[in-house]
């Protein structure tokens, strides 16, 4: 078989095994099944058995005009088609097949089998995007050992012949090249052996890199936002320096009711239960993993001794996560649930959840809280006894805390209910205390005593701190919490923006019988003024955009897109009843497709989802553009290109005459190019041939205005190569012609 | 209509039917006609300077006339001539043998020089104007004339300004040997323009005209074009250059031999081959010895010359 004839062979049985896998991934109709069927197997045949030193499929009887009709036609089916479906997917992959059995009828020229080629790619992913069975792994091994033949065989003819050389030339160059352009056992070898490489280092590949998702390297670790507050250990007044950085952390959106957009949301992030005196530890920090209760549903057991309590309204936030430099989840207090696409989740014993290490990329997530309220009973003195692992965490105090002692005592008077105490206490350092962020960062042996006693300006760090310990000496467990205290509402969105400055610490207090409540002391800021600038409704809706591109595009999922196509499918199936309903007699409703693609879908895994789609969509593109490329209306775009190099063959035409005058054929500056081709004639009758078609192509290119081809050029590229290669006799008359010249 | 360039061969072949051996002068006799210009046909008598013209028109389906010039010819022998009607009341014109597609102007040195101003008038503006109306000339339109340059007794030579107005001067020069032997072999049954076939219609002829036009000339070619031009106007051998109007005869005439030739653009040999024959009546040799047709001779040489002094474009 001729490296030709093989190249043609291989194209189609890649057409053909890449149809086989859309077959049995995909339920086809039968007609189109058995079109293409008929299609492959006739252009098998006509491949198989032309002689390839022919010209090979000049019988096609109908003219372009007539395919290009039909592609028209085919187009316009795959519109109504995806009407009536409502599936564009399926609808495409029909246009497909049509498109590919117009090219198998179709194989003129060396562009239709690249069009095959391309076919075949989309075909092949598109499978992939409808199901991924194991026979899809076989058959894409098939694929690639055909597809890399197909591309060998390609490298090997194009670099053989000229594709434009008629068959005469093509075949003396076969007396010369006999050794070359027949599949030897060589030949077979190098491209199984290179095919079994390219599958080795497929595999190697699919193993040893991390998935990608969104974008992974646009952000790395080190561009992560630093955070303060959210790691086992926090220095006091580590938040203040953050409190003016402008940053976006994430985007909080509530869900369910109707969110009014005032009013502040805590959003916790961690508690801490020890403190040393300068420095809040969480010693409680072991970690357990929440176990995934549903698809993407990660819920705790609702067992952490809240039996018996009336239900509680949830509330639903979904938060959009940016890479922060900690694996904390943040959520309204108390979370209970987190879903998502998340690898995993766990939980500690204060009720924080993270994510196994921090991510690099945004996280998107629906946190499910349950806010506590106080019940009547704690507004009653009880005695109330706690367990003993309890208190030790949740009433340590640091090393000499008398001062605090006595001011809380003073501070708390008669109250005798732990909540009317943190009430007061609240009160206390509301009202007599002064909220500043110029706090020096200095080495102070008791920072905490330094706000109580002295300065009295702090920031919510020092409040809670203040509070949590003065309800520690009364002998009232409580923690403090770090996290954001959400202000800023896009109405555009309707989202809350949290920035690093909105971080935040406060207080939880635990009741007897509430449970823990959420406190806080720290006053309502002064010096960050609402200032309405003229900018920010601009600036919210910027925002609002850079949400959407990251929900809609990045951050882009497999619920997302079932989402889009349960409504494609309703909004298509009121449209189609409406349509097709006094037409359904003779149209079946296409119920078993959606169903199946519905369920494909389902089933499916989100990377093979979502990367058929683009590679879809990426296939079409550069099957269009490898029309473009092909009409002559790219003139007009291209003109800048053309200036630049449309003296390419007239480069050659001088290197041809520069070397013909070495070998004594001279051309005068006033002869023309016709004039001195006749002078090659008589006086070296076997460079003749060759440099008729390089000054049949210098001509063109030169005064006639058109732009060469690729091939063209390479054509007289190769002609120029051989001329240089001829040795001529001086007796010019009698010298015989060199291989390949039997014009 | 079949490809230009065939439709341009099938009329040479047809013409080659009765003109033998001269092959390059029927395709420039083609290539004047789809250049639109007008051809002077200057030789000895009896090489078939009429017959050309005659085959040339009859391989078109259009009107042809010959007009003989003589010394007492009149310019209403040519344009026609207002004639009372008496039923109508009114002048009549009537048309003279000008109203036609192809004219054959033969001898046209042996008529006065009034006569032959009239017919150069209508061949530069397609029309022609009698008693202060104006007739357009149909289309295409295209004269021949011949004229005998051994012979000058009785007559009246065309001067510069006035050849200029014609496209191409060729010579047929006498045929060669074998060719002659058929010319005598030929059955004298007819005239053997006669038996032509018309092959095109003047519509076509119209149309071919307009693809003419159309093929492309490259700007380093008409640079080319042009500093012929200008070496023609600096040359000491010449008395008098190229005119513009010389210069856009061979723009043209490049033209329609491109599309002659197959081609839907110019190459510099089309420039090469044509110069002599589009620019060498445009001239006047300096210092003229002998006979017009030796000056013509000589500018020929010179034209040739001057086109071998000039680079062509790479």
């Amino acid at each position: 078989m001729s490296l030709d004839q093989a190249f043609r062979v291989t194209s189609i049985l890649l057409a053909a095994v890449s149809f086989i896998t859309l077959f049995l991934e995909s339920h086809l109709p039968g007609w189109l099944t058995f079109l293409t069927g008929v299609a492959l197997i006739l252009a098998l045949v006509r491949v198989t058995e032309s002689n390839s030193d022919s010209s090979p499929e000049t019988r096609t009887g109908l003219p372009t005009a007539v395919w290009n009709i039909l592609v028209i036609l085919g187009f316009f089916g795959f519109l109504v088609d995806s009407l009536m479906s409502g599936e564009l997917l399926p609808a495409g992959v029909r246009f497909l097949l049509v498109l590919m059995v117009i090219k198998l009828f179709n194989l003129r020229c060396f562009r239709d089998y690249l069009h095959l080629h391309v076919i075949s790619v989309v075909v092949m992913l598109a499978a992939a995007a409808l199901g991924a069975d194991v026979w899809y792994f076989l058959l894409f091994l098939v694929y690639l050992f055909v597809g890399v033949w197909t591309l060998l065989l390609l490298g090997i003819t194009k670099q053989l012949e000229d594709p434009d050389t008629p068959a005469p030339a093509l075949a003396s160059q076969r007396e010369t090249r006999g050794s070359y352009d027949r599949v030897t056992s060589q030949v077979f070898q190098l491209a199984n052996g290179l095919a079994l490489f390219v599958f080795g280092v497929t595999l190697l590949l699919f193993f040893a890199l991390p998935r990608l998702q969104g974008g992974f390297y646009q952000n790395g670790q080190g561009a992560a936002i630093r955070t303060a507050g959210f790691s086992d250990a926090v220095d006091l007044g580590s938040i203040g320096p953050i409190k003016r950085d402008p940053r976006v952390v994430m985007r909080v959106e509530p869900s369910g009711r109707a969110p009014d957009g005032k009013g502040r949301l805590y959003l916790r992030g961690i508690a801490f239960d020890h403190y040393d005196g300068r420095s809040w530890v969480n010693q409680l920090s072991r970690r357990r993993v929440v176990r995934e209760t549903g698809p993407g549903l990660f819920a705790l057991n609702g067992s952490q001794g809240e039996r018996g309590r009336p239900e509680r309204p949830s509330l639903q936030l979904k938060i959009f996560l940016e890479p922060l430099d900690t694996p904390v989840l943040f959520g309204a207090p108390f979370m209970e649930a987190v879903s998502g696409n998340l690898p995993a989740v766990q939980v500690d014993v204060n009720g924080s959840f993270y994510l196994s290490r921090p991510s690099a990329t945004p996280v998107e997530y629906v946190a499910v809280s349950k806010s506590t309220a106080v019940l009547p009973a704690d507004l009653q003195p009880s005695p109330v006894v706690y367990h003993e692992a309890f208190l030790r965490h949740f009433i340590q105090i640091p090393a000499r805390s008398d001062r605090i002692a006595a001011l809380a005592r003073t501070v708390v008077g008669q109250e005798r209910t732990p909540y009317g105490q943190a009430m007061a206490i609240q009160d206390h350092l509301a009202r007599n205390y002064r909220y500043s962020l110029e706090i020096p960062r200095a080495e102070q042996a008791n920072p905490l005593e330094e706000f109580l006693f002295n300065r009295k300006t702090g920031y919510c760090e020092h409040y809670a701190t203040a509070m949590v310990i003065m309800l520690r000496t009364l002998g009232v467990p409580a923690r403090l919490v770090t996290g954001f205290l959400a202000t800023e509402w896009n109405e555009y969105g309707n989202y809350y923006v949290v920035r690093q400055q909105d971080a935040h610490a406060w207080v939880e207090v635990h009741l007897p019988h509430s449970g823990w409540i959420v406190m806080d002391p720290t006053p309502p800021s002064e010096d960050i003024g609402d200032v309405i600038s003229p900018w920010q409704g601009w600036a919210s809706m910027v925002d609002h955009i850079r949400l959407l591109w990251n929900r809609v595009v990045v951050q882009f999922s497999a619920a997302d897109q079932l989402a889009i196509v349960r409504g494609v499918q309703i909004g298509s199936a009121t449209i189609g009843q409406k349509v097709w309903g006094p037409t359904s007699r003779w149209f079946p409703p296409p119920t078993s497709w959606q169903e199946r693609i519905v369920d494909l879908y389902d089933r499916s895994t989100t990377g093979i989802l979502a990367a058929g789609f683009i590679a879809i969509l990426t296939g079409l593109c550069l099957f269009m553009w490898l029309g473009w490329k092909r009409s002559r209306y790219r003139r007009f775009f291209t003109k800048a290109s053309v200036q630049n190099d449309r003296h390419a063959v007239a480069k050659l035409y001088t290197d041809m005459i520069l070397y013909l005058s070495s070998k004594g054929v001279q051309k005068p500056a006033n002869t023309g190019p016709l004039q001195f081709l006749d002078t090659i004639r008589t006086q070296w009758t076997g460079a003749f041939p060759l440099a008729t078609t390089i000054t049949e192509l210098y001509c063109r290119e030169r005064f006639g205005r058109a732009r060469l081809t690729s091939d063209e050029y390479t054509v007289a590229q190769n002609k120029l190569d051989r001329l240089m290669s001829l040795t001529r006799e001086q007796d010019g008359e009698t010298e015989k012609t060199g291989a390949g010249n039997g014009i | 209509m079949m490809n230009p360039t065939e439709t341009i061969r099938s009329i040479q072949n047809n013409i080659a039917q009765v003109i033998k051996g001269k092959p390059a002068a029927v395709e420039m006799t083609v290539v004047c006609l789809l250049a639109r210009g007008h051809l002077l046909l200057e030789d000895v008598p009896g090489v078939g300077k009429t017959t050309l013209a005659h085959s040339l028109a009859r391989s078109l389906d259009c009107s042809f006339k010959r007009i003989q010039f003589t010394s007492d010819l009149l310019p209403s022998d040519i344009v026609g001539v207002s004639i009372f009607n008496r039923q109508k009341q009114a002048f009549e014109f009537m048309p003279g043998p000008i109203f036609a597609n192809i004219v054959l102007a033969d001898e046209i040195n042996r008529t006065t020089p009034k006569t032959q101003s009239s017919l150069l008038e209508a061949m530069s503006e397609a029309q022609i104007s009698v008693d202060n109306q104006t007739y357009p000339l149909g289309q295409p339109f295209m004269v021949i004339a011949t004229q005998n340059p051994a012979e000058y007794h009785g007559t009246f030579p065309l001067p510069e300004s006035q050849l200029d107005r014609f496209l191409m001067k060729l010579r047929l020069g006498y045929p060669m040997p074998e060719e002659e032997k058929k010319v005598l072999e030929r059955t004298p049954s007819l005239h053997p323009a006669e038996e032509l076939r018309p092959i095109v219609t003047a519509q076509d002829v119209l149309d071919l005209q307009a693809q003419a036009d159309n093929i492309f000339m490259d700007e380093s070619l008409t640079d080319y074009l042009l500093s012929i031009v200008q070496a023609t106007r600096q040359s000491e051998l010449l008395a008098l250059g190229v005119s513009t109007r010389g210069a856009l005869a061979l723009n043209r005439a490049t033209k329609a031999l491109a599309l002659a030739r197959g081609r839907t653009y110019c190459l510099p040999d089309d420039i090469r081959e044509l110069a002599p024959i589009v620019l060498s009546h445009r001239v006047m040799v300096a210092r003229a010895q002998g006979l017009r047709s030796r000056g013509f001779e000589q500018a020929e040489s010179i034209i040739r010359d001057i086109v071998d002094s000039v680079p062509v474009p790479v």
